[in-house]
């Protein structure tokens, strides 16, 4: 074991000694986490696959049309579901907002000129603050849409008409001279309407995107019910991207430097010594994993102190370990596929790269299209991202945590093996 | 002692090394003379357990230079320089020490008297990065000495090193034979073969061609001594077995000498008669 301790702590003093790469290994990471987790603190764009979760509480004809134009709506990729099912879904990031129509949704939506209007109970994964403003914009959109229907269908008119009169007879609430002024429009409005009804089949009301004084939707934000289970801010998002750099960082580096041993001629001196080939490997990876941990620990003690980022640690170490056996077992991989330091170097981007990308390490999953999402599912990057965000903000059980973990843990035990049955430490 | 028989190895198509079998004795200095790509550098492979043989064995004091009993008795000093650039000569030196279980109150000692045999001790804490060839090629050598080793094997040591520089290990390889340590020392120049070695074995496309002191390679492939005269009866120029008389007599022959020159076969020559061709060819 002190020989392998050796070996390690000369590649951890390597590493050091290396200023370039511990810009890349210490530094980038926490300046891409920071300006990252500025960008998303602040309004941005949104998507046009947005995973969200819908429940009718409703049940009535409105609130089931109302259902259907989400489901049409190119923005949504719905999924309906029960109230409690909904905010699990949010709370696991598996969706990124639930659609609540409460009860009374459908009389809201009846009463056009009466009444409040229709409400949705949005909770939105606060991880997602840049879609919150488009999805209740598209909400809205929605809430017009059907707005100007009702408008434009003239017996669909006719009947919230008179659904109107009728709320308006009965109600205590409105003052008598309001009465009075809606008591004599209403009536004579449903008379122009069903002379339309004869002949004008273009008849409208509002459309053609004319500014319309009626509110089409009350979207009412639920956050601080998911909040609790969610991020305090953006760096928690940014954070685990960041750590994800700089272990590929390390992976890059350490498959380099075993690389490196076999050209400068070192891995001859360590194969003469009495050292056995399982030690040489053991050190190389237990090199590679501590420098993982300490880029992870330094990442998280400045997420914790300056960030604000507030994490579980038992949950934070299990989710470290597997990514760290995870990488070290690429790393290995990686080392053994390449006979120069150019080559490792090549093969190790590319494929970091193309797994950062596809796993959520430089643009959201959100924002990708969903055969690149399923994608996704294969690469370790995303495991990784899901499991520290696990331990931050997702809140996952230790059962929740198991499937990030395992699959961390089989990628990298079985890259590790393949790759030191695969690696030459002797030059050929 | 170090006794290698039949070893063979192949690279694809290449047989590299044909058929050697040679035995270098306790506190020898053994050459190893051939050009580029001879099988030098694979013949010290196999010798040290760095890589297998096709066939053939290696022992080294009766040992298999792969157990890890052996392990402790060899020295590599690699043809390249293996060190870590980005390290301090004391840095490399505590690693590859940490790996023979160097006694912590021998280490310091150890190093220290490594640094000081290739005349670094006053460099100890530079960075390797910052070292001339010579140097670099010095502390790869002290890198190999610190756990005391009985065979040290030397691939090509003194490539690309300043006059200096190779004068220097050229003393250390001496010591170390004083020291009483077994020397493989690989080369492709003659000079260094003949001013170091005790036995000579010259090797080409694999196969070791001759064997012995540099005396009886030069007696028995070196070819003859070319002896030229210049005196008031002219320049006489002739080759000669034995040196001695046939200088003699013609030198009774001559009223007055003005200048004698003696060509001894050397190493190259030896080479040059056993391949047909020059050594750096």
């Amino acid at each position: 074991m002190k020989k392998i301790v050796a070996l390690m702590k000369k590649d951890i003093k390597l590493l050091f000694r290396d200023k370039m790469a511990v810009f890349f290994t210490f530094v980038f990471p926490l300046i891409f986490a920071f300006i990252f987790g500025s960008i998303f603190s602040g309004d941005s764009g949104g998507s046009k696959a947005l995973k969200v979760a819908v429940v009718d509480l409703d049940q009535t004809e409105q609130s089931q049309q109302f259902v259907k134009s989400i489901e049409d709506a190119d923005e949504f990729t719905v999924t309906l579901a029960t109230e409690e099912k909904a905010k699990d879904l949010v709370r696991r990031g598996k969706r990124v907002a639930y659609f609540i129509l409460p009860k009374g949704f459908g009389e809201d939506y009846k009463g056009i000129f009466t009444g409040s209007p229709p409400e949705v109970l949005v909770g939105i994964d606060p991880s997602r603050t840049a879609e919150a403003g488009y999805l209740e914009g598209s909400l809205m959109k929605l809430g017009t849409d059907r707005f100007e229907q009702a408008f434009s269908n003239p017996a669909a008119m006719t009947e919230r008409l008179d659904a109107s009169i009728a709320q308006i007879e009965e109600s205590d609430d409105i003052p008598a001279e309001w009465k009075s002024l809606l008591g004599d429009y209403l009536p004579k409005m449903k008379e122009l309407t069903q002379q339309e009804m004869g002949g004008d089949e273009d008849f409208s009301f509002g459309a053609d995107g004319e500014a319309n004084p009626m509110i089409p939707l009350k979207v009412t934000k639920q956050e601080e019910v998911v909040q609790r289970s969610g991020p305090k801010n953006a760096f928690s998002i940014t954070i685990p991207q960041g750590v994800i750099w700089a272990i590929m960082g390390c992976v890059i580096g350490f498959a380099i430097s075993l690389v490196q041993e076999k050209t400068l001629g070192t891995m001859n001196r360590l194969i003469v010594a009495p050292i056995s080939r399982t030690q040489i490997v053991a050190g190389k990876a237990l090199g590679c994993f501590m420098a993982q941990i300490a880029v992870v620990t330094l990442l998280f003690l400045v997420a914790y102190f300056i960030l604000g980022v507030r994490f579980n640690l038992p949950k934070l170490v299990l989710a470290a370990v597997a990514s760290g056996v995870c990488f070290v077992g690429l790393m290995m991989l990686f080392a053994s596929l390449a006979k120069t330091e150019r080559s490792v170097a090549g093969i190790t981007n590319a494929f970091l790269l193309m797994m950062g990308m596809v796993g959520g390490a430089m643009i959201p999953l959100f924002i990708m299209p969903g055969w690149m999402q399923a994608i996704s599912n294969f690469s370790p990057v995303k495991w990784a991202i899901v499991a520290f965000e696990g331990a931050i903000w997702r809140n996952f059980s230790y059962t929740e945590m198991m499937t990030p973990v395992l699959i961390l843990l089989a990628i990298g035990v079985v890259a590790f093996i393949l790759g030191t049955r695969m690696v030459k430490l002797e030059e050929a | 002692m170090i006794q290698v028989e039949s070893l063979n190895k192949r690279f694809g198509n290449i047989h590299a090394v044909r058929d050697v079998s040679l035995e270098i004795h306790p506190g020898q200095i053994f050459g190893l003379l051939g050009p580029n790509g001879a099988g030098k550098s694979t013949s010290i492979s196999m010798m040290t357990g760095l890589i297998d043989a096709d066939s053939g064995s290696v022992s080294l004091s009766g040992l298999n230079p792969q157990s890890k009993e052996a392990r402790y008795k060899i020295g590599l000093i690699p043809q390249s320089i293996a060190l870590y650039e980005e390290l301090t000569a004391t840095d490399n030196l505590s690693f590859f020490a940490s790996l023979y279980d160097i006694p912590k109150n021998q280490l310091e000692s150890r190093m220290e008297w490594a640094l000081d045999f290739v005349g670094l001790k006053d460099r100890a804490g530079d960075r390797v990065s910052g070292f001339s060839g010579g140097m670099k090629r010095r502390l790869n050598l002290a890198a190999s000495l610190l756990h005391d080793p009985d065979y040290i094997f030397m691939d090509e040591p003194t490539a690309g090193v300043d006059p200096q520089s190779r004068n220097k290990l050229f003393d250390n390889v001496l010591e170390l034979k004083e020291l009483g340590k077994t020397i493989i020392y690989t080369t492709h120049y003659m000079e260094e073969a003949q001013k170091l070695c005790d036995q000579v074995g010259i090797i080409d496309h694999g196969q070791l061609l001759a064997l012995g002191t540099v005396g009886e390679l030069l007696n028995q492939h070196g070819g003859e001594t070319q002896i030229s005269i210049s005196s008031d009866q002219g320049v006489k120029e002739f080759k000669s077995n034995d040196v001695s008389n046939d200088l003699i007599q013609a030198l009774q022959a001559s009223d007055k000498v003005f200048d004698i020159s003696v060509n001894r076969p050397d190493l190259e020559a030896v080479f040059l008669n056993l391949t047909g061709r020059q050594l750096r060819d």
